[in-house]
């Protein structure tokens, strides 16, 4: 009779709640295969595109003023001057989310509840070379996560209890070495980059095995003493040695080109370029790396000999379209300095470089694709060192074939100091001045083929937002005051929002479908929420 | 005003050799430094410690002075942090946060200006007369203005005098003018205490919290005014206002 009843309850009820013992676990083919399968979303943009454009349909234009929250989920604390960064993936209806100082939790997505929360023992030296305590999510493979840390480590967690399985070390976190971003799991390898800039470091992209965490090659993108690229500094290798240019934000993977597109940010010290005379390669660019050997294909810098700290840490967002009569694989990034690029990703071929922000800068390139600088800073203020848009994701909707981005307009004067350059401190040289009183944003619709503007949406203060994009024809992205907001793609109207209660910062949102309902999800502050259409 | 700090930075660079192991605030009382202190604690500190430094989440920083403390020690509290707390160490050079210890002091508790002149017994009858409907001051008044029971410990006779003078010359953030217009043409005035893009919270005229949706009003008007009125010396003699900041000067905290 008892029995009985617990079965008869069992199979009136709800979905079981708990993750699937029989699942084999995360393959390369299902990262390889994306949105195919609505129920996931297995790597930190959706795909291996950078596209964050999902196939899901069911919440449209005509009903998201429907919308409604169907969960909260609470970290518990607050991040310190910053956001609550992460992209959750998730598998069989359990989302896995890292947090702020190195937690992280397996959620419930029907009803937000933890199975397991992990906290990792931070040291107290942290040197905080990622400016900040963040992280912005896992990677996943088999049946383990994959977590960088603030310590600059690489974890291997158990996906059912959040146990560590292995743990390595990246770089020495007391020279200001630190880890933030989401690894990009590809087959057999588990991708990652560093943070660090600020300090006298070197930055890397490295792969790893995901069974063992060993090292299988390092990329450095400050090269050697008398390696290529090492022409464009000072023959000191000590200068070499600090040069900065980390690599702390998610890149990007062409599976046909075995190709791996990562962004790469400012060499130190940051706004005092005087002990580094020269363009300082492979700083603020772009590189395409072989995911085989790590072995550099091409490279494309954005800022030669950047004063500003104007990191190319971007998402590379790969799209195949038509560019003036012919299909072309393309890479395409808005930069922090200003520009909309869009490059052959093959050959890294510049394809368009227009400014998408009123940036006083520079207004165009020359024919090599260096910017034709025309202030300084001795002609009005420079867009500030946050940049005309930053990390946050971007999106492109390849239906509309538009390019989603947050821009920033603000007003800042940098003043150059001498550099200190103390283990552990950091060295940027220099102090800066932002007008708070001048700073906006606007969400900004590009055309990718003239860097055009198609519409914008203004907030009223420099925003630090990422951007979703859904085939239905929405765009969800947020603001500094606390919105979520979802518009229509077309024509950037806003069609809902709902106020978190603290800004949305560098975050982007992630949907997927759970018994048959588009979820969509925003971190903000020291939540998470699940929005959904109403059950009724 | 942009350029003003840009000047007083570039001095301090050059006026800032190296100052490791320091334990005499190099930069104390040094004005440019103070300016580029507050650029450095606008970025960094204002967070939990509030854009006035007189707290937020975190504790007010402006009476350290007044309890006892000195530079080096706020300098190693910044360095190191605070164990057990939220309160982070910090590794950004040290003339940086010699200027950030700098620009705080500035802005903390002043000594009374006892021996200026005026007389403060008349000067606290003009205040009650003249500035309490809009500004409270230790035990009754309004809000549109800022709280004056405590003005006289963090802010200079100098600066009264100016704000009196000329009270658009700086304004608080919380106390910027707006106008709100209706669609059927009525005009709502107050200071503005938060705006995202699809609402406006602000004070009104009436001293009434209100909040609206920008969905519901016709046009939101900023104005660079201040809804203070300015006191010119015609309106307010250079004796009036001598007693006026005599008496503000007295007030000290006792809200």
């Amino acid at each position: 009779m008892w029995v009985a009843t617990v079965v008869g309850l069992a199979l009136a009820g709800p979905a079981p709640v708990t993750a699937q013992d029989d699942d084999a676990g995360v393959t390369y083919d299902d990262i390889l295969a994306g949105f195919a399968d609505p129920t996931r979303w297995l790597t930190y943009s959706g795909d291996y595109s950078g596209q964050r454009h999902s196939p899901l349909t069911q919440i449209t234009p005509a009903n998201a003023h429907r919308l409604a929250p169907a969960w909260t989920f609470q970290t518990g604390f607050d991040t310190r001057g910053r956001g609550f960064e992460t992209t959750p993936l998730v598998l069989d209806g359990v989302l896995y989310v890292t947090g702020s100082n190195n937690y992280a939790w397996a959620i419930d997505a029907r009803s937000g509840r933890p199975f397991w929360q992990y906290r990792r023992q931070l040291p107290d030296d942290l040197t905080y070379g990622a400016s900040a305590p963040v992280n912005r999510g896992f990677g996943i493979l088999g049946d383990r996560l994959f977590m960088v840390t603030l310590d600059a480590h690489l974890l291997a967690l158990d996906r059912a209890t959040g146990s560590i399985l292995w743990d390595v070390v990246l770089a020495d976190y007391k020279v200001g070495y630190a880890a933030t971003l989401a690894p990009l799991v590809l087959d057999g390898k588990v991708i990652v980059g560093i943070s660090g800039g600020e300090y006298a470091t070197r930055g890397f992209i490295d792969a790893y095995d995901p069974e063992t965490g060993e090292q299988i090659w390092r990329f450095y993108t400050i090269p050697g003493p008398g390696e290529p690229g090492s022409e464009t500094w000072p023959d000191d290798p000590l200068t070499l040695a600090r040069g900065g240019s980390g690599t702390w934000m998610n890149g990007s993977y062409d599976p046909e080109l075995d190709l791996i597109y990562w962004g790469t940010g400012n060499p130190n010290p940051d706004y005092n370029g005087d002990s580094r005379p020269g363009d300082n390669l492979y700083s603020n660019s772009i590189v395409a790396l072989e995911a085989e050997t790590g072995a550099l294909r091409w490279h494309f810098q954005f800022t030669p000999h950047d004063l500003n700290d104007w990191d190319s840490n971007h998402v590379p967002v790969l799209v195949d379209l038509e560019w003036e009569g012919e299909e072309r694989q393309v890479v395409m990034l808005a930069n922090r300095n200003g520009f909309f690029y869009v490059l052959d990703r093959e050959t890294g071929e510049l394809l368009l470089g227009e400014p998408f922000t009123g940036t006083t800068w520079a207004r165009e390139l020359d024919a090599a694709g260096r910017p034709i600088i025309l202030n300084d800073g001795s002609q009005g203020c420079l867009p500030d060192p946050w940049g005309s848009t930053n990390f946050y994701p971007p999106s492109f909707d390849p239906n509309l074939e538009l390019f989603f981005v947050t821009a920033r307009e603000t007003c800042a004067t940098f003043v150059k100091q001498e550099p200190e350059y103390v283990p552990g401190r950091q060295s940027t040289g220099g102090v800066i001045w932002i007008d708070q009183d001048q700073g906006w944003s606007a969400l900004r619709a590009l055309d990718p083929r003239s860097g055009e503007l198609e519409w914008e949406f203004r907030y009223p203060s420099p925003t630090f937002a990422g951007v979703m994009s859904t085939a239905s024809g929405l765009v969800f992205a947020g603001d500094h005051e606390g919105n979520f907001i979802a518009f229509e793609s077309a024509t950037g109207k806003d069609l809902w929002h709902y106020q978190t209660g603290s800004r949305i910062w560098g975050a982007g949102a992630m949907t997927f479908m759970l018994d048959g309902r588009q979820m969509v999800l925003i971190p903000s502050g020291s939540t998470l929420v699940a929005f959904a259409l109403p059950l009724d | 005003m942009r350029h003003t700090l840009l000047s007083a930075v570039a001095l301090l660079v050059l006026a800032a050799p190296t100052v490791a192991q320091q334990t005499a605030n190099p930069y104390d009382s040094d004005p440019a430094a103070m300016r580029a202190g507050r650029a450095l604690f606008a970025n960094r500190c204002a967070e939990c410690h509030g854009a006035d430094a007189r707290g937020f989440s975190g504790p007010d920083l402006t009476v350290l002075w007044a309890e006892g403390t000195s530079d080096e020690r706020v300098f190693q509290t910044i360095r190191s942090g605070v164990s057990g707390s939220i309160m982070p160490s910090s590794t950004a050079p040290d003339n940086e946060i010699w200027a950030m210890v700098a620009y705080v002091k500035s802005i903390s508790t002043v000594a009374a200006a006892l021996d200026a002149p005026g007389d403060p017994e008349r000067g606290q009858e003009l205040v009650q007369a003249r500035c309490t409907r809009c500004h409270y001051v230790a035990g009754g008044g309004g809000y549109l203005g800022p709280d004056l029971s405590r003005i006289g410990a963090v802010r200079t006779r100098e600066s009264l005098m100016r704000s009196i003078r000329e009270p658009a010359a700086s304004i608080q953030p919380g106390y910027r003018t707006v106008t709100l217009v209706t669609p059927s043409g009525d005009r709502i005035r107050g200071v503005a205490k938060g705006e995202d893009a699809f609402s406006v919270q602000i004070l009104d005229t009436r001293q009434q919290l209100r909040g609206y949706m920008k969905s519901d009003l016709a046009e939101v008007v900023r104005e660079p005014v201040s809804l203070m009125p300015e006191f010119t010396s015609a309106r307010l003699p250079d004796e009036d206002l001598n007693d006026i900041v005599r008496y503000l000067g007295t007030l000290r905290g006792n809200r």
